[in-house]
């Protein structure tokens, strides 16, 4: 194994953007304290700007004569193999690159988009975690991450006909709206592909599916491989773009949504003929927008109702107000809000790929604790998600620690409410 | 060479000499940094860049201070929000408005300010020195800070701590005579500028950087940077 790949791409990540924000730090400390991988295990190397320490010392020996200096003096070691390794565990292990450590930051770095920089090192090095290496191969073998092929989706878009009476509206040129489903919800959540059906064709979208985009799951975007980033993204712009539809729909996928709209943009060196939008923005916007009617207070049924503020929805994604207003008209004064909300909003724990790492379950686990704290603080039993994935791990969290509290999602309750 | 001689030194060819190689110094690192190149985002806004770059600064700058956007992690390392935030007070109250130091930005830049009475700016350097001494041993406890510590880290330290120190004894005329401290006061401020531009202490100059990138980021999303 050779340290060169990932020397390559550090330098070639190097410009202003990433260089400035280095020489920002003043390694005050203070981004561990909002790290939910720190916090729940106090180990200090899990503290954010530590993760990106190998991108600081590659930068400073190769661009700043204070490195070179550094090195020559041996007050520091230049980077090796080793390095890489330990903290492929520290970067991939405990990390969901939720973003949070950015807004705790006297100086404002974007912490998480530099440590997504160290992760792409690490991976270029071939020192990814297996779990998300044999992800990734599978992904690239048969269109998605987890198994589910070309055969499976279309038993699944073949039984929406069974299930609502319409058939799966395949390949439609002209249509209005491209949807991209995730995998996890072909294995998982195969109602969303009915609930959605039901919603888009109420509100009148002239809406398609396409076997050639039929996961926004993008395991370049999370083990951090560019060319597999773009050939997977490449395959829904391409379809998108032959279709000649107005609007890309990513139904629960947090990552998947970022990286077709603020990823692909840069990736591809154009801007998107088409806009990109989330079910988190769309739903209730057709409701605002009177396009579809549902029932006020229809989960106004004795339950207590909250918000989890997905890391690439709500703060990486801008998507806040509008779950909020959904949820507010859907369940009235039984929604309540957690502590941490919004651009603060504490991740689950299971972001990042995280859930594909076996080795990283504790931490994993240890995260979701402080979110449990604030989900048992606001005295909630059914918590509301936007993100497939933040939803099995909401699940698995409340499993693991023996607690009666219910996951949903936002298709769900609006499909259901709809009137 | 007699203490006069030695003060003339330290405030007149060397001082110059620091000063030069400190304004040189932070161009040139201004000028490697950004001529690393930036690229253009193609990524279609969803909220406004500008309004957020604004409410960054206001926020990192301003409003910061009395409301940190993540209550929770400062309330959790308590000495490097209150220490950190006083000391950066100490200083721009010391060196700004302190009437010793206006003098000296007027000899250099033609113009001079109202200054604050000497008691008050008096008492905001002890303030600072306390800060500091609070910063430094925070630093050596804190696991997260201790991680984070090299030779640099320590001597950015000291090289802060050393003009604030000797100036303070210097008024106070404390333990040597007042030439000698006014020596060793000039002395460690050409030893700090020197450093600063081989040092993270011209985070100063980085922060309006990654303040802009940060207002841009969460701008363009419609978050709240
Ligand atoms: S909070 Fe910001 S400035 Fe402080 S150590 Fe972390 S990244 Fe650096
Ligand atoms: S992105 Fe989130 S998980 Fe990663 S270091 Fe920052 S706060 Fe921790």
């Amino acid at each position: 194994m050779s340290i060169e790949p990932t020397m390559n791409l550090f330098v070639k990540k190097t410009g202003g953007w990433v260089a400035s924000q280095l020489e920002a730090c003043t390694r005050c400390g203070m981004c561990a304290e909002a790290c939910p991988y720190y916090l729940a295990t106090g180990k200090a190397e899990y503290a954010p700007i530590w993760k990106v320490e190998p991108l600081r010392r590659a930068y400073e020996q190769r661009f700043t004569l204070i490195g070179k200096l550094k090195v020559a003096l041996g007050v520091e070691k230049a980077l090796t193999d080793a390095d890489l390794k330990a903290w492929s565990k520290v970067d991939f292990e405990a990390c969901s690159v939720c973003g949070k450590c950015s807004g705790a930051c006297p100086m404002g770095i974007e912490i998480s988009s530099l440590i997504a920089t160290v992760r792409a090192g690490i991976t270029a090095a071939g020192l990814a975690p297996a779990g998300l290496v044999e992800k990734t191969e599978m992904q690239m073998k048969c269109g998605s991450p987890n198994g589910m092929c070309e055969d499976e989706y279309i038993k699944w878009f073949d039984s929406l006909e069974e299930k609502t009476g319409v058939k799966a509206p395949l390949d439609v040129k002209g249509a209005d709206m491209l949807v991209v489903y995730t995998s996890l919800e072909i294995k998982d959540k195969r109602h969303n592909l009915y609930d959605l059906a039901k919603i888009l064709n109420a509100a009148g979208i002239k809406w398609t599916i396409s076997m050639d985009a039929r996961d926004a799951f993008n395991m370049g975007s999370i083990i951090g491989n560019p060319k597999v980033q773009k050939e997977l993204a490449g395959k829904i712009l391409n379809t998108a773009k032959k279709l000649g539809v107005k609007q890309i729909l990513v139904t629960e996928c947090g990552h998947g949504f970022t990286t077709l709209r603020d990823a692909v943009p840069n990736v591809f060196g154009e801007e998107l003929p088409f806009f990109v939008t989330h079910i988190a923005e769309l739903l209730p916007n057709l409701i605002k927008e009177g396009k579809i009617k549902v029932k006020e207070g229809y989960f106004k049924n004795g339950h207590t109702y909250t918000f989890h503020d997905s890391c690439k929805i709500q703060r990486q994604g801008g998507i806040m107000d509008e779950p909020r207003y959904a949820l507010k008209l859907l369940a009235g004064d039984t929604f309540k809000e957690m502590d941490s909300i919004r651009e603060n909003g504490l991740c689950c724990g299971g972001g990042g790929g995280i859930r594909s790492i076996p080795e990283a379950n504790e931490n994993r686990l240890a995260a979701f604790k402080l979110k449990l704290a604030e989900v048992e603080k606001v005295g909630a039993d059914v918590v509301v998600s936007t993100c497939d994935n933040c939803q099995l791990q909401l699940k698995d969290g409340f499993k693991h620690y023996n607690k009666a509290v219910e996951v949903k999602g936002l298709i769900e309750m609006v499909a259901e409410a709809m009137i | 060479m007699n203490t006069q001689t030695m003060l003339e030194l330290a405030r007149g060819p060397i001082f110059y000499g620091a000063l030069l190689f400190f304004i040189a110094g932070m161009l040139y690192r201004l000028v490697t940094v950004i001529s690393l190149g930036w690229n253009k985002d193609l990524a279609k806004p969803r909220g406004d860049k500008a309004t957020g770059v604004v409410k960054s600064f206001l926020r990192g700058g301003i409003i910061f201070p009395f409301f940190p956007r993540e209550k929770a992690a400062y309330a959790r390392n308590p000495i490097v929000y209150i220490a950190g935030g006083l000391f950066h007070l100490s200083l721009f109250i010391v060196v700004i408005l302190g009437a010793a130091h206006m003098l000296v930005w007027k000899s250099l830049i033609g113009f001079g300010w109202p200054t604050l009475p000497l008691p008050i700016v008096d008492w905001m350097a002890a303030v600072g020195i306390i800060a500091m001494v609070a910063l430094i041993v925070n630093r050596m406890v804190h696991p997260v800070m201790k991680l984070l510590t090299g030779v640099a880290e320590v001597l950015n330290w000291l090289f802060v701590f050393l003009p604030m120190i000797t100036g303070y004894m210097m008024t106070h005329h404390m333990f040597l005579p007042y030439e000698n401290l006014f020596v060793l006061h000039m002395m460690s401020i050409n030893v700090l500028l020197v450093w600063i531009p081989l040092s993270r202490i011209s985070h100063f100059m980085f922060y309006f950087f990654s303040r802009t990138i940060h207002g841009v980021e969460w701008g363009k999303r419609n978050a709240m940077p």
